[in-house]
């Protein structure tokens, strides 16, 4: 029997595809990563024929690539080695909205345009990145860790995953969490070590393939308020982010560059429905980055379920206490435009509307790392000297700063921007972005997701980890099924 | 009349002993059974106390060493696995279960004692980098002298070590905000059961500063949160600190934390709460009540910790066991109650906010606020806890007679009623081994919010059975192992934490966890402990060693699984 026919016969032959066009389309992404086709692509519907898939590709040693959106901008699902593409888009159920103690289970195909719009009724909100699609998937997105918006606040911004459901890789069911003594979920913390799930994250499913999760989700708050502060660069922010950090004021609190505020406030785009896409050029694009500042801090003061004018009421007074005290501008829209608070208050719920800067070359290649606050300006200084080096324009860069656990350590993203279609341009933007990223990561930036050749940068520089984690995959993955060539695999 | 059976000791080869020695220095080594005793103490244990009944002589190692650097730490562990002798990480023994040697053969115990320093605290990262002997009272008391804090100490009291607690527990009464010690860990330094030097986080990577919680990937941290030392030993950790609003320092007395005799002075034992702190106690008439109101004020955006003690205050604020004993029959305190910790990090103005939030879902809920007004004799009692709940001490006082084991369980706040109603059910058919195991059944079992919004609960239920009775400890463990094969059978949701069966020789027998989660962390100790040298046999099995487990303990445990509807297992056929 030919694999074709060992796969219909597990997913149906209506969910098995090996023509050349989905091949083709499942071989690349808008990343630098190298295209390569798989030998199918297969939509199963259920974990056990997520289990079943599995043993079989065992016995074949058939690669398994899982894939939900195909919305990881970073090559995590391109077939490294071929074999099958699992796309778990059909696995799109939510499962169960509890209300009393706010969390949810997803399947992996849910995406968060789709959770968002149910927790609306029950007056919930997801705790959503900064920059992903409307179609990117809950789970993948949480699994590889996007950092939530929310993430400057260390209660409700970090690690949101709780209860999961794995298919390890020789085929077996695995749950962490209270799941895995077989009742209800509602917690990472279960029978057996409580942080056992950490383990499958940013792993670019090269120990299993996760086929539900338990994740937390917060109140959605009535009353809001929303304030900005410009600066004149990054550096002359981080202060004031110290110190209202250290007061822990704010639900939300991020930095964003004029490139990143002019592709949110520009009228001529719209988020794009594929990666890449075509570019539009843009008059008001133009005219909003002349005017906008260079960059600006944006805080969100939210109120809880009671009395929640008093609560923003205190923060608001603290955080004017700041700005008094560093001399520093606190505004309620962003100079010289109009109402920018109404409009970050449906954003800070759905954030996706950054994705219109795809518009500007079509494609966005976004260096993507952690930090301590310190060092931030020292790693703007070596993008900005590499993209000299390699004319690249630093007007043209997109910046996105966003503290994480009350500014401990920061997650920055800065992009560059080509049109795939001009080769010139493509090999530009390339070098300039692997010549940073050597840089960043050789001065201690730390990529902490490892997506494409930035593997090969950081692993080398990690001795016993790497051993070790090659020594885990082994026995967990005896005939390497899972996703190789990711990571150190 | 028979001969009284004495304890052989056991000895390790001599040129062992000898390169030990050589490795530490002869002053930090040693064989005598009195320092043995002394350095492998473990107050809390049902198993170790039997085996001292049974005179098992696995119960005494065969040496204890100090070291003092990653490096000696490091020659041990090689030389161990050299001669395939096994050894045991140790602190302070405040966890019983992790501490003694689970082999009948000859067992080094490594003590940190002398690996005690706060190495560094990063006012820019909120960081501290510290020894594996370092306590949670120690790092406070330095971290808030910079305006930081780490986030809150156990209930097993401030003296623990964090090191011990990184690889196992680790709740606060603050967990509602801060969450358990897992989440505060930005790194481990560990020396593999191989000798291997591993590190975790961000200063997994050469030249990276040791800031970020995760490694580059898949985070092998999350696997040693909660391996109770068989995957390896810590010997430099980094954990979070947050920004504290109190003063730099806390009253405490001159003798220090162990200090309980010094600590029923009104000074420590009554203090006012740290400034910018308020603590709210709250009663009510039945658990249903109580319940809702619990997850209320987790989703009220307010406090930093929210909890019930239960039966247990009779022990904390209680300084004589004939005043806990006098308070539990008297009901002293009201069966049904919580406290609220409440600060005013951003400003005093977050207080005056907490306070209108607190009343106001007390009037929703039915409940009445301990006050001058209500049951002022009640809070003054109650006083103990405005400092322990942020540097717990009183907490010691339930080893007091004698506190010997614990079942958890952890879920959303209905685990409380479900607790209720398990650890009734046991007590009603085994029977009470003391006065005191009666919590949880007549009162609010002891509740504590254990992560942001009150998602998870972790309650338990505590034993007291009389050390020097070996029926009582054997009914002690009765009534463990009855309230954990309930749970598992009943498939009621919670979680049975650490003590429970993440240990043998219950991970082995309760397969239906993850399920097989005991295939998926024989391989994790493969991985890492090729030799089975590290605390072997304490956390899972391998198939040779369940083989050898003896057929009284099988028979028990399926009768225990059968008791709950469980299929026996087939110890010849088990994978």
């Amino acid at each position: 029997m030919t694999l074709k026919v060992q796969l219909e016969k597990i997913v149906g032959p209506q969910n098995v595809f090996d023509d050349q066009a989905t091949l083709v389309k499942y071989s690349k992404d808008q990343s630098f990563v190298s295209p390569a086709k798989p030998d199918f692509v297969i939509f199963p519907q259920s974990t056990e024929e997520i289990q079943e898939i599995t043993r079989l590709a065992n016995q074949t040693k058939t690669p398994l690539i899982p894939f939900s959106s195909g919305l990881n901008f970073y090559g995590a699902t391109i077939p490294s080695n071929s074999g099958i593409i699992i796309n778990l888009s059909k696995m799109d159920k939510i499962l169960s909205i509890d209300e009393e103690n706010w969390f949810v289970v997803v399947e992996p195909g849910v995406t968060y345009e789709q959770l968002q719009d149910e927790l609306n009724k029950n007056k919930l909100r997801a705790m959503i990145p900064l920059g992903v699609s409307p179609k990117r998937t809950v789970l993948s997105s949480t699994l590889e860790r996007d950092p939530a918006l929310a993430a400057a606040s260390f209660e409700y911004g970090n690690d949101l995953m709780l209860d999961t459901e794995i298919i390890l890789p020789e085929g077996d069911l695995f749950r962490t969490g209270l799941w895995a003594s077989g009742g209800r979920p509602g917690s990472h913390m279960g029978p057996v070590r409580a942080l056992l799930y950490r383990f499958f994250t940013a792993a670019q499913g090269t120990f299993g393939i996760m086929t539900k999760m338990a994740l937390q989700v917060e109140y959605l708050p009535e009353l809001r308020e929303i304030f900005f502060i410009p600066f004149s660069s990054l550096t002359d922010s981080l202060e004031a982010i110290k110190q209202i950090q250290r007061k822990e004021i704010g639900l939300e609190c991020f930095l964003l560059n004029r490139f990143n505020l002019a592709s949110l406030f520009c009228k001529d785009w719209n988020i794009p429905q594929e990666f890449p896409t075509r570019n539009v050029p843009s008059e008001h694009f133009k005219e909003l980055i002349d005017v906008l500042p260079p960059w600006v801090l944006i805080i969100c003061l939210t109120g809880s379920p009671r009395f929640p004018e008093e609560k923003i009421s205190y923060e608001k007074d603290a955080l004017m206490n700041i700005s008094s005290k560093l001399n520093i501008n606190v505004f309620s829209t962003i100079p010289p435009l109009e109402n920018a608070d109404e409009y970050f208050s449906g954003l800070l719920i759905r954030p996706w509307d950054i994705l219109k800067k795809f518009c500007f070359k079509g494609s966005v290649h976004s260096l993507s790392f952690k930090s301590p606050l310190k060092r931030v300006p020292e790693f703007e200084s070596i993008i900005h000297k590499a993209s000299e080096e390699h004319n690249y324009s630093i007007r043209h860069i997109g910046g996105y700063l966003l503290p994480i656990e009350r500014g401990r350590a920061v997650h920055l993203e800065f992009d560059f921007h080509c049109d795939i279609s001009n080769p010139e341009e493509v090999k530009q933007v390339r070098d300039l972005y692997f010549s940073c990223s050597e840089e960043l990561i050789k001065m201690g930036a730390f990529f902490d997701r490892p997506y494409g050749d930035w593997a090969e940068m950081m692993y080398k520089r990690t001795g016993t980890y790497t051993k070790k984690l090659k020594e885990l995959k082994d026995e967990i993955d005896p005939h390497h099924i899972m996703n190789p060539g990711k990571l150190c695999f | 009349m028979e001969a009284k059976k004495k304890v052989e000791p056991q000895y390790l080869p001599p040129e062992v002993y000898l390169s030990l020695e050589d490795i530490v220095g002869k002053e930090y080594i040693t064989q005598e059974r009195a320092i043995l005793e002394t350095y492998s103490k473990f107050s809390i244990d049902i198993t170790g106390y039997l085996k001292k009944h049974a005179k098992d002589p696995s119960n005494i190692p065969a040496c204890v060493v100090l070291p003092s650097t990653t490096e000696e730490v490091q020659a041990i562990v090689r030389l161990a696995n050299k001669h395939k002798i096994p050894f045991v990480p140790f602190t302070n023994g405040q966890l019983g279960i992790a501490n003694y040697p689970t082999k009948p053969v000859p067992t080094i115990f490594i003590h940190f004692s002398r690996m005690n320093k706060i190495l560094e605290i990063n006012t820019k990262t909120m960081a501290a980098k510290i020894q594996p002997y370092v306590d949670y009272g120690q790092l406070q008391a330095d971290a808030m002298k910079v305006g930081l804090w780490n986030g809150g100490t156990p209930l097993s009291t401030s003296l623990c070590k964090i090191s011990s607690q990184t690889a196992l527990a680790g709740l606060y009464q603050t967990s509602m905000k801060y969450g358990t010690l897992g989440k505060n860990i930005i790194s481990l330094k560990m020396v593999l059961p191989d000798g291997e030097i591993l590190k975790t986080g961000s200063s997994s990577v050469d030249s990276v500063d040791d800031f970020w919680e995760y490694a580059p990937g898949p985070d092998i941290y999350g696997l040693f949160r909660g391996c109770a030392g068989t995957l390896g030993i810590i010997t430099e950790l980094t954990t979070k600190l947050h920004p504290w609003a109190g003063e730099k320092e806390l009253p405490e007395p001159p003798a220090g934390r162990p200090s309980i005799r010094t600590y029923r002075e009104d000074k420590y034992d009554h203090a006012p709460p740290p400034k910018l702190h308020r603590l709210y106690w709250v009663e009510y008439n039945d658990i249903d009540s109580e319940i809702k109101a619990l997850r209320e004020v987790a989703h009220s955006g307010i406090g930093i910790g929210l909890n019930a003690a239960g039966i247990y205050n009779t022990y904390y604020c209680s300084t004589t066991q004939e005043q806990t004993i006098k308070r539990t029959k008297e009901n002293f305190f009201p069966p049904y109650n919580f406290y609220v910790i409440c600060t005013g990090i951003t400003s005093h103005k977050q207080l005056d906010y907490a306070d209108k939030v607190i009343n106001k879902i007390i009037k929703e809920t039915g409940g009445t606020l301990l006050s001058k007004d209500h049951k002022p004799e009640v809070l003054k009692v109650l006083a103990t806890w405005n400092l322990d709940c942020i540097r717990h001490v009183c907490g010691y006082r339930m080893s007091r007679y004698s506190y010997l084991d614990t079942w958890f369980l952890s879920g959303v706040p209905a685990v409380g009623k479900d607790a209720q109603e398990i650890w009734s059910e046991a007590i009603n058919t085994i029977g009470e081994t003391y006065i005191t195991d009666r919590g949880g059944v007549d009162t609010t079992p002891f509740l504590y919010a254990s992560d942001p919004c009150g998602r998870n609960f972790f309650t338990e239920a505590d034993v007291y059975p009389n050390p020097i009775d070996p029926k009582s400890l054997q009914q002690a463990q009765q009534l463990m192992m009855f309230s954990i094969g309930k749970t598992i059978g009943k498939k009621i949701g919670p979680g049975i934490t650490a003590f429970g069966a993440s240990f043998e020789p219950l991970t082995s027998f309760f397969p239906e966890m993850g399920p097989n989660v005991h295939l998926f962390m024989r391989k994790l100790r493969k991985v890492f402990d090729p030799n089975g040298v590290c605390s072997p046999g304490r956390q899972i099995f391998t198939k040779e060693e369940l083989q050898a487990v003896p057929p009284p303990v099988i028979e028990a445990i399926n009768q225990l699984r059968q008791m709950n509807g469980l299929d026996p297992i087939d110890v010849s056929k088990s994978q």
